[in-house]
């Protein structure tokens, strides 16, 4: 964790701020628990503690944002019942049940780290000084999550590529489906239990984000690593197409 | 990957096209989406297979291959995006190699970013390359020989202008059309480079006449062939004698939507028909090309198919101005024994070859 200097916000720029910090801080932590769970999967000790170590990582960037919250001035919430992280970790935990560790990985290492990768990259453009500099060290240490994973997943699918994108699809329409109605630009399933107040969505102007860069640089970064892991972009083009806007 | 045909490279040419391929992919039973959304994704999308595609010669052999859109946004089809929209052209072509497509063609704006420039592209020894320009050529000036010929005019009596001419596709036009009409106007944006084009006709003589202002070649002209490459259709031929024929072969059209030849009739140009067939899965021809015609494609994407049926996978049309008349005959020729050739004239508001019969051999002075 690195210590995070104040720097200027007015009043309503800080509430946005925390708003943005609570989804990144509760993503994380629910990212750390799924790596918590990836580890008890892994046969191989070294994959098991590698897992372990990642989900130490996901603590530690959800102990930076906050300390990033503190730095200016605000508490940052964490609500690990957020209904949209508690439906993806609820999908995760599924998948872990029925022991599917390659449903799994494109979960948290393929899904879940391509939308933090893009959305945190974005916001960093937009975030004052060590805010902006914190979320761009995590967009980077996030994206060697998402490359740890594509080797694997090359090789997975080269063993029977039809079942593999069979799986990836399932797993795409419950997973993506549940991050595009998070950054959809309404909220389908109402308040999303982590803004104080009202929904930051329609705010994030006001902070210099926005949402349709979060949205289109998301998409595009997980078109791009399904592309390097080999999925047919025909297909994965209708994926998305279908996804909830 | 074992190795495909052959594979098509294009892109949307509007937003409500783009929103029409982004229902179709949605499906029926998913509610659409709205322009403002598809506006916000497409920029997004990198370049990827669209379509499987299968064309079937009239011969009975069938080739297959695919489409890969390059995405580049519609609204961004012009010089200020170069490197964005070069960086999607070279990451679509990245695709058609990863497909192993032994032959792909440029389509659309694609070629115009390269300038012939196929070296900025990626290369690999399996994969070439060909712009699609010169069966593009050929199927203009067949279409507008055609035209003429149910107008009951000659060729050898008609004012053509070409606009564009300098281009690869309309350069091709003039050096076909050159030794065959009466006079040719040739215009162009860029003086200099319009300068050195001409330069070639000096035998011609006076037949030949260059002129970057459009202006002072219109009114001369009862033939018009529009080539040039614009962002969007802002093409006014207001001057142009009653009963004139205009051909636009532009990507995106050339002609603005609010222009009508004076007692003369305008048709698509640079499309051709496969008789036997060409199949896109999804089906995303009948949202490119929504006319009342089947198997109608451009003539750039054709060449591809036309290569790969007759297994020439060669950089048939490399771009830089070097499209002669000898090989306009010979694309056309090979073409043609496939079962592509001109479709019936057309235009957005359908068939069109009765209005050229209507025309008559005479032009008003």
């Amino acid at each position: 964790m690195q210590a995070v200097t104040a720097h200027p916000c007015s009043k309503d720029q800080t509430q946005i701020w925390a708003d943005v910090l609570a989804q990144a801080v509760t993503g994380e932590l629910i990212g750390a628990l799924n790596y918590t769970t990836l580890a008890e999967l892994y046969e191989d000790a070294a994959e098991r503690a590698e897992a372990l170590e990642h989900a130490q990582g996901e603590r530690g960037h959800a102990a930076s944002f906050t300390a990033a919250g503190r730095a200016l001035g605000v508490q940052v919430v964490v609500n690990l019942e957020a209904q949209y992280w508690k439906r993806i970790r609820s999908i995760f935990l599924s998948r872990a049940q029925a022991g599917d560790l390659i449903g799994c990985i494109l979960a948290q290492e393929v899904m879940l780290e391509s939308f933090a990768v893009a959305s945190y990259s974005v916001v960093a453009e937009a975030a004052p000084g060590e805010l902006g500099a914190t979320f761009a060290r995590i967009a980077g240490e996030e994206g060697e999550h998402v490359a740890h994973a594509i080797e694997l997943l090359q090789a997975e699918r080269a063993r029977d590529p039809g079942a593999f994108d069979a799986r990836v699809h399932q797993m795409h329409e419950e997973i993506m489906t549940a991050l595009a109605e998070l950054i959809a630009r309404d909220d389908p399933g109402g308040h999303c239990g982590l803004c104080q107040g009202s929904c930051v969505k329609g705010s994030l102007p006001a902070a210099g984000i926005s949402l349709s860069e979060i949205r289109g640089a998301s998409l595009q970064r997980y078109l791009k690593t399904l592309d390097e892991i080999g999925v047919p972009g025909e297909s994965s083009l209708v994926w998305v197409a279908q996804l909830p806007v | 990957m074992p190795p495909i045909d052959f594979a098509l490279i294009g892109h949307i040419e509007s937003w409500n096209r783009a929103a029409a391929v982004i229902s179709l992919l949605r499906g029926a039973d998913r509610p659409p989406v709205s322009l403002e959304d598809v506006r916000e994704i497409i920029p997004w999308i990198p370049p990827r297979v669209a379509s499987q595609v299968t064309a079937r010669s009239s011969q009975g052999r069938q080739v297959s291959g695919v489409y890969i859109d390059s995405f580049i946004p519609p609204d961004r089809l012009d010089s200020r995006f170069l490197r964005e929209n070069l960086a999607r052209v070279r990451a679509a072509a990245a695709c058609a190699i990863k497909q192993g497509a032994r032959v792909v063609t440029l389509g659309g704006f694609s070629s115009i970013l390269l300038e012939g420039k196929t070296d900025l592209l990626p290369s690999h020894s399996e994969t070439a390359f060909t712009t699609g320009n010169t069966l593009t050529v050929a199927l203009i000036v067949k279409g507008m020989e055609r035209a003429l010929a149910l107008a009951g005019r000659d060729l050898g009596a008609s004012n053509v202008l070409i606009v564009g001419a300098s281009g690869d596709v309309g350069s091709g036009c003039a050096r076909w059309l050159a030794p065959k009409v009466k006079r040719l106007f040739l215009s162009a944006r860029n003086p200099d480079r319009l300068r050195r084009f001409a330069s070639e006709f000096l035998p011609l003589g006076s037949r030949v006449t260059a002129d970057a202002d459009l202006k002072q070649l219109i009114e001369k002209s009862d033939v018009v062939i529009c080539a040039a490459s614009m962002p969007a259709p802002q093409l006014l031929l207001d001057a142009l004698p009653p009963g004139s024929i205009v051909c636009d072969a532009g990507y995106p059209k050339n002609v603005s939507p609010d222009f009508v030849p004076r007692d003369g009739a305008i048709f698509y140009g640079g499309l051709g028909q496969a008789s036997a067939g060409i199949q896109l899965d999804p089906d995303l021809l009948g949202i490119m090309y929504p006319y009342s015609l089947s198997n109608v494609a451009h003539g750039c994407l054709l060449e591809g198919i036309v290569l790969a049926m007759e297994k020439r996978f060669e950089p048939f049309s490399q771009g830089r101005g070097l499209i002669t008349p000898q090989r306009v005959e010979n694309i056309w020729q090979n073409a043609q024994a496939h079962g592509i050739g001109l479709p019936p004239l057309f235009n957005a508001d359908g068939l069109v070859e009765e209005d050229m019969r209507c025309l008559g051999p005479e032009v008003a002075p």
